[in-house]
């Protein structure tokens, strides 16, 4: 069933308003980073991260080969192995299994692929009884809930909440304390362990070199499961088989990791063949494995999307979501959850389920910095807005947006009109009243007024060199040409002060980062196309951009965009040689010192914009900048999303705001009570001004370009 | 290399023990098996008495008093249960080799003896097809586990060649145990002891 737009709205205020959920989940967030940095300490997690990548790519080139290979060596070792295509077949063989065993009762340890098939339903259907083992998935069994974790499942309820289930499951009054809660699991489900006919795994490696599986757990249900009933069942993705057991080990120097900030589960089992089981006759355990298709194997031949393959479930991508740190897992998936749910969710559990989920990515690309196997996720989940767009058409606002942003003439006329409409509703350089449609849900920031006369009307009268030492092509955004044309003019006076020449232009656009975000995939070409064009016959050394967003987006996907017409392959590569973030070109390029400013020992807070920070990597250079002109103050989760995201903010205000909030309490509240915060993105600079505002401006905000040249000292 | 018999690296005996830390393993050094299953009795004469758990449906905890401590091992040599039983056996404690399925409720005290090391996680890697080996170290409270220092190495990496060799076997059950067992499914409190053992210990054997 298709869930409306409005009641996810409302089920993500629901969400928003669970404050038991806001602490745990933020309180995890904050801590998680932290450990997860102290367990990578002494290792370089890219590199192995990246091996992971190929490795998963390769093993995906060769999948029905080392399925064969699979099923070679662990039929010739006694185990039964099973291909479903579907979900309904892969229950189908398990009822099967059972049914042929005589099985009644069932223990399973934790398996996200047997939750992507409703397995418990099917069996329950079949009249058998299962019980989960694992103390999150056996509490929201209970409870008939799904997870909202990949690995922490029962991560939304608290101790009380699972006193009260267990009390219901047991028929008796239970103490809230979590270790007696832990005791209380132990014992119950000790006694479904003993008389279980069948065990249900997962498993996170099938070693097509041995006919071998793997489980990782930390309680060691795992262990049991596979160990006390006659039969086992192991139920996995066919995107888990990997050529050898180096490979699985690979994967376990990071997936723990990743996934707990653990450096290993407490238990992995390698499980080969028929081990010994007194239960059955031939002192064998009855072993079936169970590969899932469910849409994998098409998602191979889609070269876009199929790097999701690579994923090895450590769930990472919701630990860094900053929306998932606000709503949870039942609003972030639909039994995957985080980014890669989003995703997944369109692809295993069909477009209904997934049209509304996969609008509630803002881009911050934190999943994408840290997932285990390099996956581009915030990428993905933009493919799979544009398809969702192209099979069912896009929404009236995308279309007609795209229409105009494509129109380069068009946009920036609108544009200048823009500035007179709003005319009888400024107020300084803020809009006072807003259109109706933004009435309301916009209320928790100021929007920012167009600019009286744009970057692009001022350039003509701008004093700058034609001639320098260096040259530089401004790329001026539309943020900073059409709202904040000062900050522009303040970057070109510091590019002048160290004797560089300044070209801009006019034929550029948009960058085409809303029209990406928003899945309008050819109105994103041809604005890419137009700026490749614009700069062509500008020769200039650099392209500077003030916002983050739009050098990245650049960076990231116009070899994509203009791949289509191999005219544009050698300039689309000259164009994104040349890009470069403010920050690093007044660093590295220009080499602006302390001697370069007037310090008078301010006090800044520095908010790190998510496309400088992790699309660019640039994380140095603005701090350094920051204290050649006043004093740069730390201050709590500088590198976490303020919640722009650009259409993001106008699509879920309630999430944009909460995290706004959140940032804004953050500097406010910090030990060093900065008057003043920094950015380098002006995208950040209109949330947080905006956000401060309403705030009755108790926090200045500045973009660098304006905080350094307000300290230049005068020559 | 592991296995090579009297080459023990310090630097891997030294990771091993900085690691179990946090991998709450109480890690002792002793000279040999023999002072490796004195160990274990004397662990086994330290912990409190275990409480039983029902393992049928409707049956509750036998609150026995008098109940005997319960010391398994179910992998070692006749020559070293032997020896064991006499010690247990002098102490009162119930001694079992086999058959754990009948002992589903709960044992006090398991020991058994790793086949090899990987320091970095502090990993005790054994070789478990036998349904006992697996039993005992999962039903039990308190795991105590003896791992020759000869046969540590430093990362999962070293320990491929071993793994294949298993793994290469028709039938096979290789455990990678770094810890108790642990969860932190309620409110992400860790928690020792949730199915399996509460405590693990380690006997580095110096020989």
């Amino acid at each position: 069933m298709a869930e409306s737009m409005k009641s996810y709205h409302n089920s993500l205020k629901e969400a928003l308003d669970d404050s038991f959920l806001r602490k745990t989940l933020d309180k995890f967030a904050v801590q998680y980073k932290a450990n997860r940095a102290m367990i990578f300490a002494d290792m370089n997690a890219k590199e192995l991260i990246s091996e992971i990548a190929d490795n998963k790519d390769q093993a995906m080139l060769h999948i029905e080969a080392l399925y064969q290979q699979f099923v070679e060596q662990a039929s010739k070792k006694g185990v039964h192995v099973h291909r479903a295509r579907t979900a309904q077949e892969a229950n189908d063989i398990i009822c099967a299994i059972a049914k042929e065993n005589n099985v009644r009762t069932i223990i399973k340890s934790k398996s996200m692929t047997a939750e992507e098939i409703h397995l418990n339903h099917s069996l329950e259907a079949a009249k058998m009884i299962v019980n989960e083992t694992d103390l999150g998935e056996w509490i929201i069994q209970l409870r008939h809930e799904g997870p909202t974790h990949m690995v922490m499942p029962a991560i939304h309820l608290s101790r009380y909440q699972v006193a009260d289930t267990f009390e219901d499951a047991t028929k008796s009054k239970q103490d809230s304390d979590i270790e007696k809660l832990v005791k209380v699991a132990r014992r119950e489900l000790r006694v479904h362990f003993a008389g279980s006919d069948m065990g249900i795994s997962g498993a996170n490696f099938a070693i097509a070199s041995n006919g071998s599986i793997g489980i990782c757990t930390n309680e060691g249900n795992g262990r049991l499961t596979t160990t006390l009933p006659r039969v086992h069942v192991a139920i996995c993705g066919i995107d888990k088989l990997v050529p050898s057991i180096k490979d699985a080990l690979r994967i376990i120097r990071v997936l723990p990791r990743n996934a707990t900030a653990q450096a290993i589960t407490t238990y992995v089992s390698w499980i080969t063949g028929a081990s010994e089981c007194t239960l059955n006759d031939d002192q064998k355990k009855i072993i079936h494995v169970v590969f899932l298709d469910n849409g994998r194997i098409d998602l191979l031949k889609d070269p876009k999307c199929r790097e999701v393959l690579r994923c090895v479930r450590c769930g990472a991508c919701a630990n860094v979501c900053p929306v998932y740190r606000l709503v949870g897992g039942h609003r972030m998936g639909y039994v995957y959850i985080g980014a890669i749910g989003l995703i997944l969710t369109y692809f295993f559990h069909g477009h209904d389920r997934a049209k509304n989920l996969v609008q509630n990515c803002i881009g911050c690309e934190a999943c994408k910095d840290i997932c285990a196997a390099g996956i581009d996720l915030p990428g993905i989940i933009q493919e799979v807005r544009a398809r969702l767009n192209e099979e069912e058409g896009s929404p009236i606002t995308s279309t007609l947006l795209a229409k105009v942003m494509a129109n380069r003439p068009l946009f920036h006329t609108l544009l200048k009109f823009g500035k007179f409409a709003q005319r009888p509703v400024t107020s300084g350089n803020f809009v006072r009243h807003l259109p109706t449609i933004f009435a309301g849900d916009q209320s928790f920031r100021a929007l920012p007024a167009i600019a009286s006369r744009s970057f692009r009307d001022r350039w003509p009268s701008l004093e700058t060199a034609s001639q320098g030492s260096v040259k530089i092509g401004l790329f001026a955004g539309c943020a900073q040409d059409f709202i904040y044309p000062e900050q522009l003019e303040s970057a070109v006076r510091l590019i002048s002060a160290k004797g560089g020449a300044v070209d801009f232009p006019l034929q550029q656009s948009c960058c085409g980062l809303p029209l990406q975000m928003m899945g309008e995939r050819k109105a994103a070409i041809q604005t890419a196309k137009a700026n490749v064009d614009a700069f062509e016959s500008a020769k200039v050394d650099h392209i500077m951009t003030l916002c983050a967003s739009c050098a990245n987006h650049m960076k990231e996907h116009y070899t994509e965009l203009t791949g289509d017409d191999p005219s544009y392959k050698e300039k689309t590569a000259q164009y994104l040689s040349k890009i470069i973030d403010f920050s690093s070109l007044m660093k590295n390029v220009f080499k602006f010192s302390k001697d370069d400013f007037n310090n008078q020992g301010q006090k800044v807070a520095y908010h790190s914009p998510c496309h400088l920070c992790r699309g660019l990597g640039v994380t140095q250079e603005p701090r350094a900048l920051i204290n050649m002109a006043g004093e740069y103050v730390p201050t709590p989760e500088e590198d976490v999303c303020c919640g722009f995201g650009g259409t993001y903010s106008v699509k879920f205000p309630e999430i944009s705001g909460t995290l706004l909030a959140h940032k804004l309490d953050g500097i406010e509240e910090s030990e060093a009570k900065p008057k003043l915060l920094v950015t380098d993105c002006p995208g950040c600079v209109m949330q947080l001004r905006g956000g401060e505002h309403k705030r009755s401006d108790r926090v200045k905000v500045q973009h660098i370009s304006e905080f350094l040249d307000l300290n230049l000292k005068k020559k | 290399m592991p296995g090579n018999p009297g080459s023990i690296n310090q630097a891997n005996v030294d990771l091993f023990k900085a690691k179990a830390k946090p991998a709450s393993i109480e890690v002792v050094v002793v000279k040999d098996l023999k002072a490796a299953l004195d160990y274990a009795i004397e662990v086994t004469e330290k912990t409190e008495l275990g409480k039983l758990m029902p393992t049928t449906p409707g049956l509750s905890p036998p609150d026995d008093p008098n109940r005997k401590k319960t010391l398994a091992a179910p992998s070692i040599s006749d020559e070293h249960f032997k020896l064991l039983s006499q010690k247990g056996e002098a102490k009162g404690f119930e001694m079992v080799r086999s058959k754990l399925r009948n002992h589903l409720a709960g044992i006090d005290v398991a020991f058994t003896v790793a086949d090899l090391g990987i320091s970095e996680t502090a990993t005790c890697v054994s070789e478990n097809n036998s349904e006992d080996y697996r039993l005992a170290t999962m039903i039990c409270e308190t795991h105590v586990l003896a791992l020759p220092m000869n046969k540590l190495v430093k990362t999962s990496y070293e320990a491929e060649d071993f793994l294949i060799k298993a793994m290469d076997k028709d039938n096979n059950y290789t455990s990678f145990i770094s810890g108790p067992s642990r969860t932190a499914d309620i409110e992400r409190v860790l928690t020792l002891g949730v199915h399996g053992p509460l405590y693990m210990h380690v006997a580095l054997l110096e020989e």
